[in-house]
């Protein structure tokens, strides 16, 4: 491959990755949470025979953690014959006394299991850590997968490159196997602690992959004793949870009391066994790299066998034997807490100056129990592209294992390739930026092509039904439909006012009357800002600036686009990839840098307001056509209704209240700003008036911003919603969207467009009251018919 | 001797609360000098669920949901318990406490490996350099264990004001170290937490005290509420209760209801609710001779 190919090709790469919006949260970072995901194009390389060997390794970890959890919420005999120190066990967070001797589906403690793998300078691979309790990552292993194959299609067909597929077909019958009742068609949940999750992309990706519904404490609800998913047509049985929140936030009743991320009652029904948990609760007590040092003891007795893969040299501080030594090699050792709480770095002795070196080893002498010492391996590199030129980065490998019939377990056949960011730097975490890779076990020969389509011997039964739309992501697709035509009604006028200001000499466009004046007070009231009447226009340009780009105001477009965009990240689950990169470029489009550019010139702003219309109306137009007409499409739609309803009453009423002098130029900008000019013209020629212009905006059945075009599509959606039992024969949404239709369809533009003697239009006003009065009904009733069965949850 | 307890928890919310899931340490425990007799929970509004299992530390524990909106939750638990009088242990014939330290650290035995978890760190009871600083004094080379404790006990007592208002239940012990005074929870978490640091098991023991004494005894302190108090493990011993509260060891004025780390472990009761808005909690608690 030439350079130039190469780059090609990963360009293509680096363009799929964007565009998917593949992503880690990166905790504390000033520019913003999002990350994206760094994926590096050069795939790691494994033979089949090095990969079986490893692989048995893995499945051997797994089969023995599987058997120590067992031991620990239950005989604990590692403890009482002194295989582990018991403090490991009794000082962790994660050993749930709440469900010591719980019963879990067929005695399996560790349906999925991930393992930090790393190659050592003799070529034999060492585990670094385990994870028994969220093992995360899997679904990041798949996506670069996706990505790299489809750059190198060529090479990744020559590899013999063994599918990932077989191993997530696997994890879905496994999970549905855990299910107390109905294992052919359990209901699964990913439990997600929300997208502030740094794994959040991961999480949502991982319940569309495999065909889950992607839910927040707050979406789930126990019933007597068992789990139920709040849905808009009422509550759903939950069979099996994946879930991703640890073990302590998973009940605030009997679990940390602090939590927001748990369900109340949930370590009740667990216990009840109606309701199986992957990984269950407890298994995070293994999450510690203190107990490392213990494993080859514990799998003799537990196995009777040697650890196939062993681990890195690792020293438990509490133990005195073990801290002589880390004493004599403290300079060497690479330092991580006992029971590390929320999310901390490694600390690498060979890397501190002097004399922090020396604070260090006095804050461990201080307590010694509180740390683990690991060897410092010369792990094995793996070539990356750095600039242009292949250079060795310190390569660390998480591989995944499945239990499977019995107490066996099946292995990925690949893996998560992490790879440091510098050269000199063997830190691997992705909270410091460091890359990732794909990982290609290569077989011998061909290998069956296999994918999670559904093969004829697993019958799917044909359904047609969104039913189980979480009441929790109505809401939000309700909202992300409101911010997005917020957004995009903001933009539009932002952009009229802009262009007029400039629209005729000064003293004019600043005279109190003018049009420009009469939007600008518009678009302070839509923007929720007090815009005082400017003295010039550099002034009346800076608080036009502020208006739209100021994000510490809650009104101004900047901000709208925030929440839009954090509502949009909550159901991305819901939303098409199409769809999802649309509205995910309103990040760039509204993005800090963009701001920055803007603040300092008029002349940018323009731009700005055009990719923000663009950009939201691709949306809305996506939404239209890639959205299937169930439960989700129609809370987007009803939002967008909502909210267009909203703005139009918003303009008129700032806007023709009252007849000025300069009613022409108004009405023609008021066009603008509805995108209704050109229909107008053709209609009405060049002749601007009030009624016809009204007209147009309100009854206008054809005219898609019209207000009655509005209320006609809301009427529709709340009669589809399915029906509440407590409702009588109307809902109230029906009733006050029914009660603003007739009061449209009733109106007299003439008489609206009328003034009084000092050129009021009280008729106007008072229709735009009432019209405006029924859009919080509407929302109000919707609300707490559908939306509220997620009240938020406190201590007593 | 008879005791029959009456404990009375009322919950009155500003706002009508959609559903409520509890857990309840209101049971006493039977056994170690103590036969419950009879016990009853009346609970208002029933509740859709109810379940009793034992929790991790032997104690009684209740669960229930109430899904019937209310805006008050009355909990009345009635118990009967029959105290035997337990005989004063002889102080000065227990181990040295740096022996039973070290035996809790490398015994594997059933009994003192079931007593480790009580060395260490829980939510409420911490341990850290100041709180060994302070036991220090009584915990002299190769004294007998209950000696020591039993005049730390006293310090306790005597350092510390009985003051309702000084604390709530969240003020850390360091805090409570600081200030020199609290309630019976503070006294029992930092006495706890100062055994702890010196690598002692200590646990946490709530139940009530005999609020109407027989004639010629005095009413102790702390006996209108529920009360808490502390049990030291020494090995072939076993637990030894003492309340730093009264400055004594518990004979058959205390009523055990429940032990565990700490008041964490054993809440009487505990609730997570929907809606509610603001709440006021009432309790009385009354003990008699039956």
């Amino acid at each position: 491959m030439t350079p130039e190919d190469r780059e090609r090709r990963w360009e293509k790469a680096r363009h799929l990755i964007h565009e998917n919006g593949v992503s880690y949260n990166v905790y504390g970072d000033p520019r913003g949470m999002e990350r994206p995901w760094s994926l590096s194009p050069v795939p790691v390389l494994i033979a089949a025979e090095e990969w079986s060997a490893l692989a048995a390794g893995v499945a051997q970890r797994a089969r023995l953690l599987d058997l120590l959890l067992a031991d620990l919420y239950g005989e604990q005999r590692a403890l009482a014959e002194g295989w582990l120190p018991p403090e490991l066990v009794f000082a962790h967070p994660s050993f749930l006394r709440a469900v010591y001797r719980a019963r879990v589906p067929d005695g399996r403690w560790l349906p999925l299991y991930g393992v930090d793998v790393v190659r050592g300078p003799d070529g034999r691979f060492r585990a670094l850590a385990d994870r028994t309790q969220v093992p995360s990552g899997a679904g990041y292993a798949l996506e670069n997968r996706i990505v790299v194959a489809r750059a190198l299609p060529e090479l990744f067909r020559a590899c013999n490159v063994e599918r990932l597929a077989l191993f997530f077909r696997t994890l879905q019958e496994t999970l549905a196997g855990t299910a107390r009742h109905n294992r052919d068609k359990a209901r699964v949940v990913v439990l997600t602690p929300g997208p502030y999750s740094a794994t959040f992309f991961e999480q949502a990706y991982l319940a569309q992959y495999l065909g889950y519904t992607l839910a927040s404490g707050g979406d789930l609800a126990v019933r007597d004793e068992r789990v139920y998913l709040k849905t808009l047509s009422g509550l759903q049985l939950v069979d099996v949870i994946l879930r991703r929140v640890n073990d302590d936030y998973c009940d605030p009743l009997e679990l940390r009391p602090d939590s927001v991320l748990g369900v109340p009652g949930l370590v009740q029904a667990v216990r009840q066994g109606n309701v199986a948990l992957a990984n269950p609760l407890g298994t995070g007590v293994l999450h510690t790299t203190a107990i490392l040092p213990y494993l080859p003891q514990i799998a003799r007795h537990l196995l009777g066998e040697e650890l196939a893969l062993p681990s890195a040299e690792t020293f438990w501080c509490g133990d005195p034997a073990a801290m002589a030594v880390v004493r004599d090699r403290f300079d060497r050792l690479v330092f991580k807490p006992t029971f590390p709480e929320g999310f901390t770095l490694p600390v690498f002795v060979a890397g501190l100056a002097q004399g922090e070196r020396d604070r260090f080893r006095a804050c461990v002498e201080a307590a010694p129990r509180h740390w683990v010492a690991q060897e410092q391996i010369a792990v094995s590199t793996t070539p990356s592209l750095d600039e242009d030129t292949l250079a060795p980065r310190a390569l660390v490998l998480r591989a995944y294992a499945v239990a499977v019939a019995k107490d066996g377990y099946m292995v990925m056949p690949g893996a998560l390739s992490r790879v440091a960011r510098d050269r000199d730097n063997p830190d691997v975490s992705m909270q410091v930026g460091a890359g990732s890779k794909d990982t290609w076990v290569m077989g011998a020969g061909p290998v069956s092509a296999f994918s999670l389509l559904p093969p004829p011997s697993f019958p799917v039964a044909i359904s047609r039904g969104g039913g189980d739309l979480p009441s929790r992501a109505a809401d939000n697709l309700f909202w992300l439909g409101r911010y997005a035509e917020r957004a995009e009604s903001i933009a539009r006028l932002a952009r009229v006012v802009a262009a007029r200001l400039h629209d005729g000499p000064a003293e004019q466009m600043l005279a109190v009357d003018s049009e420009a004046m009469i939007l600008f007070r518009a678009l302070a009231a839509q923007t929720e800002a007090p815009l005082p009447h400017p003295a010039d226009l550099a002034t009346a340009e800076s608080q036009l600036l502020l208006a739209v780009l100021d994000v510490e105001r809650n009104g101004s477009l900047a901000a709208v686009a925030q929440r839009t965009l954090r509502v949009a990240r909550m159901v991305r689950d819901r939303l098409s990839a199409d769809t999802w990169r649309v509205i995910a470029t309103l990040d760039h489009v509204l993005g800090v840098r963009a701001i920055e550019e803007t603040r300092s010139r008029l002349g940018a702003i323009t731009g700005l307001l055009d990719r923000t219309v663009q950009t939201l109306a691709a949306f809305s137009g996506l939404a239209m056509e890639s959205m299937t007409r169930g439960q989700a499409w129609r809370f987007l739609d009803i939002g967008r209704r909502l909210e267009r309803l909203a703005s139009m009453a918003l303009l008129l009423r700032n806007t023709l209240a009252r007849r000025t002098e300069r009613e022409a130029p108004t009405l023609e900008a008021i066009l603008a700003v509805a995108d209704s000019g050109i229909t107008y013209r053709r209609r009405y020629l060049a002749s601007l008036q009030t009624a016809p212009v009204l007209d147009l905006l309100l009854m206008d059945e054809s005219n898609p911003r019209s207000a009655v075009f509005q209320l006609r599509a809301l009427v529709e959606h709340v009669h589809a919603l399915p029906p509440q039992l407590d409702a009588g024969i109307r809902s109230p949404q029906v009733r006050f969207a029914m009660a603003a239709l007739a009061e449209v369809q009733a109106a007299d533009v003439e008489l609206l467009a009328a003034t009084d003697m000092d050129g009021v239009r009280g008729d106007l006003e008072r229709f735009v009251a009432r019209v405006e009065a029924q859009i919080p009904a509407i929302s109000d009733s919707l609300s707490s018919t559908y939306l509220n069965h997620a009240p938020v949850s406190r201590r007593s | 001797m008879k005791l029959r307890v009456v404990h009375r928890t009322t919950y009155l919310y500003s706002e009508a609360v959609s559903t409520s899931y509890h857990e309840a340490h209101l049971a006493p425990r039977d056994g170690e000098g103590a036969r419950l007799v009879a016990h009853d929970m009346a609970i208002d509004p029933t509740p859709g669920v109810s379940r009793e299992r034992l929790d991790y530390f032997g104690n009684r524990a209740l669960h229930f949901s109430i899904r019937e909106p209310h805006r008050t939750l009355e909990v009345v638990a009635t118990s009967t318990v029959d105290v035997t009088p337990k005989p004063a242990p002889l102080l000065h014939t227990t181990p040295v406490w740096q022996e039973v330290r070290d035996r809790l650290r490398r015994d594997r035995r059933k009994d003192i490996l079931d007593a480790f978890p009580f060395t260490l760190d829980s939510t409420s009871a911490r341990v850290g350099p100041p709180l060994a600083a302070y036991a220090a004094p009584s915990f002299t080379e190769n004294r007998p264990i209950l000696e020591a404790v039993s005049e730390l006990t006293a310090r306790v007592h005597a350092d510390f004001a009985y003051d309702a208002k000084a604390t709530d239940v969240t003020t850390p012990v360091l805090e409570v170290l600081r200030r020199r005074r609290g309630v019976c929870q503070d006294f029992a978490h930092f006495q706890i937490s100062c055994l702890r640091s010196l690598g002692l098991a200590a646990r946490y023991v709530s139940g009530y005290l005999l609020t109407r004494p027989p004639p010629g005894r005095p009413k102790l302190v702390g006996a209108d509420a529920s009360h808490a108090w502390l049990s030291v493990f020494v090995p072939d011993f076993g637990w030894v209760d003492f309340d730093p509260t009264n400055n004594l060891i518990p004979s058959d004025e205390h009523l055990t209801v429940a032990q565990g780390r700490d008041f964490a472990d054993v809440t009487p009761l505990k609730g997570v609710i929907h809606g509610g808005g603001r709440h006021e909690v009432r309790v009385a608690v009354d003990v008699g001779v039956a």
